[in-house]
Parts: structure tokens; C-alpha cells; sequence
């Protein structure tokens, strides 16, 4: 075994956090970048045990993609071959793109940051929510074209308080929302695969899917992604929602089905959409945008420089404390039992 | 005869509840008026509003007759029976209420109609200067998806020092709004409110409380000493890289000096809803990017119209059966004394 201290592979650039990373690691681990072009030369430098050789663990940040793809299958087992690496530290509440069974079965753990997204995520959403009830994108749109509010139907804006907001998964970021709403205050209405301990009293359980759909002004979707729950809202769910519900999303694009969404919006079942991901991004359907009253956001939930720094910072610790004390704090639910 | 109500702006949510709260009390007439003359010439015997004793007035009515501005205050005054005349909104700055005073017209507003919904108005505009997401909208709607926007450059609003002009009605409720976060919520007023939250820290100066805020939200009514309140010095005591909003009314503020702190980004961005001269928008508002600007519609859901306009309306008709109303706006509460519901 290697005299040096063992390395970790910083896996997708570090925007603010180079100083807390040195601090974190100081004494633990030397810093590799991750510089590889392409996929082919990421696999092969694992291989090869030169530039990647002796990484125990990886900060991860989705923007690596761009250059070698999702950790599916292929990268995991490549990770696994090298025998050092045994945590990814992933930043960003969603890891649907690391293949995360195929970790456990080959002994690695992953890590998220729950936490950190919550208030920057749940933010975007109320966005969302304000500004499809009360039409303010259109409302600008008409603005910068030089119609005023001319356009504008005020009998198509709503106010927000009192109407009844549904929250498709009381996660985290869910919660976060229905207190950021519960201030005016709307109705909150949730479903969970199990009724959440934490809830306040005034977040009411709904037990289904559709049942919540059906209570819903505003539907508000923040469940993770995978396969359950791909499509989870269909053509079914969205039919039982009222005629002139709202729908946003900052979850990830596949948890609705977009062909049914947009045929709700075109008989006008739907009165508008919020939406902040999309199933391909950044392609965005060119038909969401023949609605003027949707609201549309380029997946920026998260993004803003205090959130993005603490989210780094909390991916570190994770991998840090892995080194340290042999464990991060947020192991992804899917490995808790697992490992 | 029954007396005469005229609308002077119609009625557009509320018409069935209109002709039952008037029924055998007042007659309802509208405005037939097409210019300023006409309007000012119709009070009189034989003309279409004579009889009328109280008018129901929103701001589109301008666009035919004007503002009631002083010389229209005193046509009323000399040639009819007009002694009350209920706005349709908060903001009654069309309104020469002076000259009212003077000449015993009574003026009443519709001050909490609007509060929730411009509450909102602002806290949207808030949400979207810290974090630029109208910008970002638009760049998707143009193909760019996010190329323009830089997290960089936006902020959290959890945390954020609020600073808010006026805390009545609406500077309350937004501040509501924003504490859920939280934010560190700061205040000034001529008074101190004495029902004020205890997390409301009020500062005793306009300048301190520039001095102290990450984003300035005005919410004071425009009168002649609010005109241009927040101009030059003021906009240069916020910290560089602050957030101003405004949804009260555009004259407010220097719309120059603002501006030129847009340009040399000593303001980082401003969330409008209000102009000086609507409906014309300075075009060099849309060539600041970070801005959010919407089109006066802080008000406008059909909830706060039908409200403004069942309170408009009540108000007249209270007028009409017992010689007061309600909402009398607080430049002419003195008038009446304490018979007056403040």
C-alpha cells in the first residue's frame, strides 16, 4: 500500500468552496481534479492507475456529465475495479443519475445533500406557485411587448391565500414549501408513500395520488426520481385535478407525463404550468411555450451563490467524515438497510 | 326620486350585487361622458347626472375625464349635489383631497381590498430580483435555456435585512410574507406602529433604514410629501448591489436617479409594478436584464376586484342611507369627527 495519504476525485468543478475544501482535507486526503475530456479517457485513467490512482472518494456535481456521462453501470464497476473508491459524495438533493443498486451490490456508498436544497428549491416553487395563480409571467411578457397588462384577464388571476395547494411527497423541500405557504396562508394537502411524522397538524394527509389530486388548486410535485415514480402524474391524475388547476414542477421533468400535461393545457383542463425541469433538458417542449401563462424556468431550483456554496460544502463533509470516521451523514435512503 | 349614484369607471364583477345593494335607495347611472367639458356640464337640471349625490370613481376614468384635480373638485362642488366620491383602490393620488376638504366633498378609498394581493405582488417581485428568475424566463423563451444567468450574482432570501417604507396595511402583510423565511424585517414610518410585530425593528430615519437594508420595499401612498422620497441620496445610502421594489406608485421614487444606479449597478436590480406615467414604461427599464417589471396588476385578482369593488360600492351606499361611509380616506377623517368609524 501507497505511503502517501489516500486521494479523493473532485468529480465536476468546485465553484465556491477550494478553501473549505482544503480545510476539510488537511491531513486526510490529497486533491485530485477530474480533468478527462471524455469518458473513454476517465475509464481509462482509472485503469491505468496513474492520474486516478488511490482515490477513495468522489465529489460528485451532475455538471460532470457534460464530459463523461452519468454514473451508470460502466463507471460504477470501473470505480469498483480500482478497489480503492468506496463513497461518492454527490452533490444535489436528486442522484438519479448515479445507478445507486449498482453501487451497493459493489460495495460503495453514496451520499446527497438533502438539506441544502431545501430552501432554495422550495423558493423556486412558491415562485412557481405565485406567479401561475396571479399570471405574472404573461403579466411581463405584455410588459416588455409593449401591451401593458392589456392582454391580461383579471378574472384569470387568483390570490393565493385560501386556495389549496397539494404537495406530492412531504419531503425536505415539500414541508419547506407548505411553511412558506402555510404564511398567507393556502390550504396545504399532501401525499407521502407513508404520512410523514413531521407534518404539522395543518398539512392534511390525503391517501392517494389521485385523491390529492382531486383536493388540489395547485399541484406541487417533489418527489424524487425513479422508476415508481416515472409518470406519476398521467393523463389519470391529471383528470381528476379541477378544471383550472395549476401544476409546477421542481422535481425532475419524467415525474409527469408531458404529452398529457400539454393536452390538459390545449383543452385549457390545466389554466397553466410551472415548471423549473424538464424530461430532456435543456431541450424544453416547444409547445409549452405556445401558452403564454406558463411559467417557465431554466432547472435553476437550487442555484443561487449561498445555496450552491453550502451544497458543496455539505457534499465535502460527507466525504470527509467517510474518511474520518468511516461514515458520511447522508447515505442515500436506497443504502441505509444495505450497508 | 330616488338619488343618484353615477359610475364614473364601470363596475365589472359585482353588477348583480350592485343593483340589489341600490335597489329602492339609488339609482345607479354610468358615465355617458366623452370628454372633460361634457362631464363637468351634465350636473346641472336637465343634465344626464342630475340628481347625482355621490360618485363611484376608479383611474381609467381619467382617460376620458381626467383626474379630479382641483378645478374638477370645484365644478362638482358649484354645480351638483356630488358630496362624496368613493375610489376604487387603495391609492386615491388622482384625487385632489384638499380641495375636497375645502369645498365638503367627503373622499373614501378601499384601503385593505388590495393588501393581500399587492402583498404578493411584492413578494414576488422580491423572489425574483434576489434570485433573477424572470431573466432566466426569458432567456428560456428565447432558446437560450439559462446561458445569461449566473447563480454567482443571486442570493437567498432567507436571511435578507427587508427594509420596508411605510408599514400600514400592505407593509405589514408583506413583511408577514417575507418573516416565514425568515428575514430580519426593518421598518420606518412617520409613527412608530404601535401594533407592530416585535420582529418588525423599526429605524428612525429614511437613511437608516437604506443604510441598513439588502432589499428597500416602498409602501407609502403618494401625496405631496412622498413625491420623489427616495431619489438621489437615498438610493446612495443602500449598499451597493441592493434590490429596490416598488408596487405603491411609480412618482415615488427618482426615476432617474434610479436609473443611474442601475447603470453602474450600484442597484443590482428593481421589481416594479408601478410607473410614473402609466401606461408608458421608460424603455431603458427593459435594458437592465435582472429587473422585474410587471404591468401595474399588483391588485389584480378577481378576489381583490370583487372586494375593492363590494367596498367601493358599500361605502356609497352607507353614504347614501345615513349621510357617512366608511374608509374616509385620513386626510378628511377630521372633517367628520368622532361619529366616523377611523
Amino acid at each position: 500500500m501507497s505511503s502517501r495519504q489516500p486521494r479523493i476525485l473532485i468529480c465536476g468543478d468546485l465553484v465556491w468552496a477550494h478553501e473549505e475544501a482544503r480545510q476539510l482535507f488537511d491531513g486526510l486526503a490529497d486533491i485530485v481534479v477530474m480533468d478527462s475530456p471524455n469518458r473513454a479517457d476517465f475509464l481509462a485513467g482509472l485503469k491505468t492507475r496513474e492520474r486516478y490512482d488511490g482515490i477513495v472518494g468522489i465529489y460528485r456535481h451532475n455538471i460532470s456529465a457534460d464530459r463523461i456521462g452519468v454514473f451508470d453501470e460502466e463507471i460504477i464497476d470501473a470505480l469498483a475495479e480500482t478497489g480503492t473508491v468506496k463513497w461518492i459524495a454527490h452533490n444535489g438533493a436528486g442522484y438519479d443519475q448515479i445507478d445507486v443498486f449498482r453501487c451497493a451490490k459493489k460495495g460503495i456508498s453514496v451520499s446527497n445533500t438533502p438539506g441544502a436544497v431545501n430552501d432554495a428549491t422550495a423558493t423556486t416553487a412558491l415562485y412557481l406557485v405565485i406567479s401561475c395563480l396571479r399570471n405574472y409571467a404573461w403579466g411581463e411578457q405584455s410588459l416588455r411587448q409593449g401591451t401593458f397588462k392589456s392582454v391580461l384577464n383579471p378574472g384569470r388571476a387568483h390570490d393565493v391565500t385560501g386556495r389549496t395547494l397539494g404537495i406530492l411527497g412531504l419531503g425536505g423541500i415539500g414541508l419547506r414549501l407548505a411553511h412558506l405557504v402555510h404564511a398567507f396562508p393556502m390550504r396545504v394537502v399532501y401525499y407521502s408513500r407513508n404520512r410523514s411524522a413531521n407534518a404539522p397538524e395543518w398539512c392534511e394527509y390525503v391517501d392517494s395520488v389521485e385523491g390529492l389530486c382531486r383536493e388540489s388548486d395547485v399541484l406541487s410535485l417533489h418527489v424524487p426520481l425513479r422508476d415508481e415514480t416515472v409518470h406519476l402524474v398521467g393523463e389519470k391524475e391529471i383528470r381528476a385535478m379541477k378544471k383550472g388547476s395549476i401544476i409546477v414542477n421542481t422535481a425532475r421533468g419524467k415525474v409527469v407525463d408531458e404529452e398529457a400535461m400539454i393536452r390538459a393545457l390545449a383543452d385549457g383542463h390545466l389554466s397553466s404550468v410551472g415548471l423549473d425541469v424538464y424530461p430532456n433538458e435543456p431541450l424544453v417542449n416547444p409547445r409549452l411555450l405556445e401558452f403564454p401563462q406558463n411559467v417557465l424556468l431554466p432547472h435553476m431550483g437550487t442555484e443561487n451563490q449561498d445555496s450552491q456554496r453550502r451544497m458543496e460544502v455539505r457534499a465535502l463533509t460527507n466525504l470527509r467524515d467517510f474518511l474520518r470516521d468511516g461514515q458520511g451523514n447522508d447515505l442515500v435512503p436506497e443504502l441505509r438497510s444495505k450497508l | 326620486m330616488l338619488p343618484r349614484v353615477l359610475l364614473c369607471g364601470e363596475i365589472e364583477y359585482v353588477q348583480d350585487e350592485c343593483k340589489k345593494m341600490f335597489h329602492g335607495i339609488a339609482e345607479v347611472i354610468h358615465l355617458v361622458s366623452d370628454s372633460r367639458s361634457h362631464f363637468l356640464s351634465s350636473f346641472g337640471p336637465g343634465g344626464p347626472y342630475e340628481g347625482t349625490v355621490a360618485l363611484y370613481r376608479r383611474n381609467t376614468s381619467s382617460e376620458v375625464v381626467g383626474k379630479f384635480d382641483a378645478p374638477l373638485i370645484h365644478a362638482l362642488a358649484d354645480t351638483s349635489m356630488v358630496r362624496w366620491i368613493a375610489q376604487s383602490g387603495g391609492g386615491y393620488d388622482e384625487i385632489d383631497v384638499q380641495a375636497c376638504k375645502e369645498r365638503g366633498i367627503l373622499v373614501s378609498n378601499t384601503p385593505r381590498a388590495n393588501e393581500d394581493a399587492t402583498a404578493t405582488a411584492t413578494l414576488y417581485l422580491m423572489l425574483s430580483c434576489l434570485r433573477h428568475f424572470s431573466m432566466a424566463e426569458r432567456s428560456l423563451r428565447s432558446g437560450t435555456w439559462k446561458t445569461p444567468f449566473n447563480a454567482a450574482q443571486t442570493h437567498d432570501v432567507t436571511g435578507r435585512t427587508l427594509g420596508i417604507l411605510g408599514l400600514g396595511g400592505i407593509g405589514l402583510r408583506f413583511a408577514h410574507l417575507a418573516h416565514a423565511f425568515p428575514m430580519r424585517i426593518i421598518y420606518f414610518s412617520r409613527r412608530k406602529a404601535e401594533s407592530a410585530p416585535d420582529w418588525c425593528e423599526y429605524v428612525s430615519s429614511v437613511e437608516e433604514l437604506c443604510k441598513q437594508a439588502d432589499i428597500l420595499s416602498l409602501h407609502v401612498p403618494l401625496n405631496p410629501s412622498t413625491v420623489g422620497m427616495i431619489g438621489e441620496k437615498e438610493i446612495g445610502t443602500l449598499q451597493r448591489g441592493s434590490v429596490l421594489l416598488n408596487t405603491s406608485r411609480g412618482r415615488i421614487m427618482d426615476q432617474e436617479a434610479m436609473i443611474r444606479a442601475l447603470e453602474d449597478g450600484h442597484l443590482s436590480s428593481v421589481g416594479l409594478d408601478v410607473y410614473p406615467d402609466e401606461p408608458r414604461v421608460d424603455p431603458r427599464l427593459l435594458t437592465f436584464p435582472r429587473c422585474t417589471l410587471l404591468p401595474h396588476i399588483g391588485g389584480e385578482s378577481a378576489e381583490a376586484w370583487r372586494t375593492r369593488e363590494l367596498q367601493a360600492l358599500g361605502n356609497l351606499r352607507a353614504f347614501v342611507l345615513g349621510g357617512v361611509g366608511e374608509d374616509i380616506v385620513p386626510e378628511l377623517r377630521t372633517v367628520i369627527g368622532n361619529s366616523t368609524t377611523l
